[in-house]
């Protein structure tokens, strides 16, 4: 076991025996030693290389295009009109000309609609009862059935978007005719029907799009779990050949074990800038996803977001992968669960409280949502101060428990 | 045991089994790594969609009116007042640090112009960066906007001298009655629970396939294992998964039970077609890894095409973005998935009611992953065929 990859070339400078006199030099030449080994590892392992730079690069590239047209327009819906009057004919009309829904069918009645809905050949029922046109012409309030298909929530959402939008305008139509009969007309009727005024503004994602919501988190999960994963697959291969005492140089197993560490955080820091720089600059860029926040900032966020990465999954590979494949057997399917930890689809303040707190053990949490809020919504650092913290502290824990984890390799491995 | 043992399958299958029994690691793992999904899901969601978001107000006018919004605002269901600012750029940047989803804007004079019959404008800002979230807030700050407008309206019609019945008549003529089909109470927990999970436990026996037929060739056991099938591929395969196609498929009734017995997830049709459907899943996923390691020999690196071909069946199965909104290639490829099959059956079963007539296409397809099996096992008997001739 001694002839090891790293202690066939002794330490130039300093000879093994005597650490107490260690000096500046010395330890960046430790570091520069293991930072080379783990570069010669990373390049002479295709799985590794299939994480690292295919996986970085595919994934977004096929997500990115997956949900590339952002919104489902022209949701196909179908209307029974069992009214029959003016105001139904009007109220259609409208339907027809809203970008979310396309009146697809007309249907004589509701068992029609139902078969249709059955084939998903329509995913809303657009339904005016009888009395529609009598009610509205006694004054009373008239009402349409809007039947919806629960299968995927953005059906919902674009049949009930569309149908509201008509309804509000429907409304104002109405109740313009109906002041006119008790003899308010011109401005006063307007301002009567709309006492109020509204300016709905929505941010950062003005079409309300999936992508656009869901791509930048994903990008950095991506990021998040390649890395993590590239370096299980290194930690389980070392595991898995016995080779793991050997990537920690002989003469460093006692007091300076902090150096490999550093040298492996190095490596992982300077490969991964180039490709975060790939995936959450140029692709939101080319994909047109918003990008508000400055390229300043997203850098000195990411940093400790690498670091952290990094360290934890050192910290894990080390003590808990035995196999290389096992890392990613165990850990990928995680990557959901993750992304719904992140708090970007439900909110962090409607968590349980035993979730919010598990949810900052992982790097993905304050990662994504601080990279969220930079890029997306174009906060500065003082904004995602807490998540930038998190990220530091997760940095100094896990620098910690990476050097833990290599002292317990070397006392209870050596075999 | 002697006459059970003279069937290749059988004695791959029993010494799978103890294998398992010697080394039960990945499998004790991967089966805590599912019901942790489970309860994670389950407890994460149980508000079944989100009560009482913050969002913020932004009051310049700092009149009675103002402040008695606010308190309507907060008696809400669906959203707080999380606080109160001054100005906009104030509340903004709340919304950047993430403390509020939405804002409401009150300019200032706001009551002076309301007295004075003048329209004032309200802004009303909600974060779609945070697309449920953002959602949710706005609509429910719309309808408290459309109730102002509507008691503004009521007030000024009283003072005209209309009847009660005649003003509801000229406040709200039409109204919106909306039925959900298949998740009445569009609770968020349903929609997603019930693909996800089958999803994930599909995702892991998936892996856990290749994993295993790797394991094979790393340790160097390959030819044992053949020499107890009768150097059948078919029955080596056969044999050797069908230990985990009972587990797996054992999880995903046990979920579904849980899910439409015990929480009471609405189930509109058969549920026995549901069963059905369950049992089917497993079984495909399992041949779709056969087929995956069958023509890429390498153990680490069939795991790795493994991982990038599953990663996307959350994605490709439609649920959270319909496939039909995709680029049309991904529509095609997303055949390759039996989750998208899974899917499509609990969506005709499960939210429409629909019989065998309906969903018979879904079963066919995940029945056709059976093919996929056959190519596998050629493949692999190829590529073993290859490395016995050099």
């Amino acid at each position: 076991m001694n002839t090891s990859d790293l202690s066939s070339n002794r330490h130039p400078l300093q000879p093994s025996h005597d650490r107490k006199k260690l000096s500046v030099k010395t330890a960046l030449l430790d570091i520069w030693q293991v930072f080379s080994a783990e570069v010669r590892r990373i390049f002479s392992d295709p799985m590794v290389m299939l994480v690292f730079f295919i996986a970085t690069l595919l994934y977004p590239l096929i997500f990115c295009s997956v949900y590339y047209k952002e919104t489902v327009i022209n949701l196909p819906v179908a209307v029974v009109d069992d009214s029959d009057c003016e105001a139904s004919h009007r109220f259609i009309h409208k339907l027809e000309s809203t970008p979310e829904i396309e009146v697809a069918y007309h249907c004589c009645n509701l068992a029609e609609a139902r078969h249709l809905m059955n084939n998903h050949s329509i995913h809303a029922i657009f339904y005016f009862p009888h009395d529609y046109g009598t009610r509205l012409a006694s004054l009373r309030t008239a009402r349409v059935a809007v039947m919806c298909d629960m299968s995927s929530f953005l059906y919902y959402k674009n049949a009930l978007l569309g149908g509201n939008n008509v309804l509000i305008d429907e409304m104002h139509t109405i109740e313009l005719q109906r002041y006119a009969l008790t003899g308010i007309t011109g401005q006063q009727a307007s301002d009567l029907v709309q006492p109020v005024a509204y300016d709905d503004v929505k941010l950062y994602n003005p079409a309300g799009g999936f992508s656009s919501f869901f791509l930048p988190a994903l990008l950095m999960l991506i990021v998040h779990q390649t890395l993590f994963i590239g370096i299980l697959i290194l930690c389980g291969d070392a595991n898995e050949n016995h080779r793991a005492l050997r990537l920690i140089p002989p003469r460093l197993r006692n007091h300076s074990i902090h150096r490999v560490t550093i040298g492996r955080t190095l490596c992982f820091v300077l490969l991964y800038i180039p490709i975060t720089l790939i995936d959450l600059w140029l692709i939101p860029h080319w994909f047109n996803m918003p990008q508000l926040g400055s390229l300043r900032h997203i850098l000195v966020f990411l940093l400790p977001f690498i670091l952290s990465v990094t360290l934890f999954g050192m910290s894990f590979g080390n003590l808990f992968v035995r196999q290389k494949m096992s890392g990613v057997l165990c850990c990928v399917f995680f990557s959901v669960i993750l992304f719904f930890l992140s708090g970007m689809v439900w909110p962090q303040s409607n968590m349980p409280r035993f979730w919010y707190l598990f949810s900052h053990i992982f790097p993905s949490t304050p990662g994504i949502q601080g990279f969220v809020r930079i890029s997306t919504m174009g906060a500065t650092l003082a904004e995602v101060r807490h998540e930038y913290m998190t990220l530091w502290v997760q940095v100094l824990v896990y620098f910690c428990t990476a050097c833990a984890s290599l002292r317990f390799i070397k006392k209870y491995r050596k075999s | 045991m002697q006459n059970k043992a003279n069937n290749p399958t059988l004695r791959v299958m029993l010494r799978e089994l103890r294998r398992i029994q010697f080394n039960p690691r990945y499998l004790v793992i991967l089966t805590l790594g599912i019901v942790f999904s489970f309860i994670f899901f389950a407890t994460m969601m149980q508000e079944g969609l989100p009560q009482r978001m913050p969002i913020g107000v932004v009051d310049m006018d700092h009149s009675y009116l103002s402040r008695r919004l606010c308190h309507e605002l907060n008696a809400t269901q669906g959203v707080h007042v999380e606080a109160v600012y001054d100005n906009h750029a104030e509340a903004r940047k709340a919304m950047q640090r993430g403390e509020i989803f939405a804002f409401f804007e009150i300019p200032p004079d706001t009551y002076n112009e309301l007295l004075q019959f003048h329209a004032p404008h309200f802004g009303l800002y909600s974060n779609n960066a945070y697309l449920l979230a953002g959602t949710l807030s706005y609509k429910q700050l719309a309808t408290m906007g459309m109730l102002a407008s509507g008691a503004v309206q009521r007030e000024i019609l009283r003072k005209k001298g209309y009847d009660e019945e005649q003003i509801m008549g000229l406040i709200m003529p039409v109204e919106l009655d909306t039925h959900p089909i298949g998740n009445p109470w569009t609770n968020y927990r349903i929609y997603l629970m019930s693909t996800l999970i089958p999803a994930i436990i599909a995702f892991i026996s998936q892996l856990h396939t290749v994993y295993l037929i790797g394991r094979e060739r790393q340790e160097r056991t390959l030819r044992n294992w053949m020499r107890k099938s009768g150097n059948n591929t078919v029955k080596a395969l056969l044999g050797k998964l069908f230990p985990y196609t009972v587990h797996y498929s054992f999880l995903v009734l046990l979920a579904n039970l849980v899910m439409f017995g015990f929480i009471h997830f609405p189930m509109n049709g058969n549920w026995l077609l549901m069963v059905l459907v369950s049992l089917l899943l497993i079984p495909a996923a399992q041949c779709a890894g056969v087929l995956i390691s069958g023509c890429i020999p390498d153990p680490p690196l069939a795991m790795g095409i493994c991982a990038v071909y599953a990663a996307l069946s959350f994605s490709l199965s439609g649920f959270s973005f319909p496939v039909e909104a995709m680029p049309h290639f991904f529509d095609s490829l997303s055949w390759l998935y039996p989750i998208r099959h899974y899917y499509l059956a609990y969506r005709d079963i499960a939210i429409f009611g629909n019989g065998l007539d309906q969903c018979w296409s879904s079963i066919v397809s995940l029945l056709l992953f059976g093919l996929v099996f056959l190519i596998g096992a050629k493949m692999m008997d190829l590529n073993l065929n290859k490395k016995q001739l050099s």
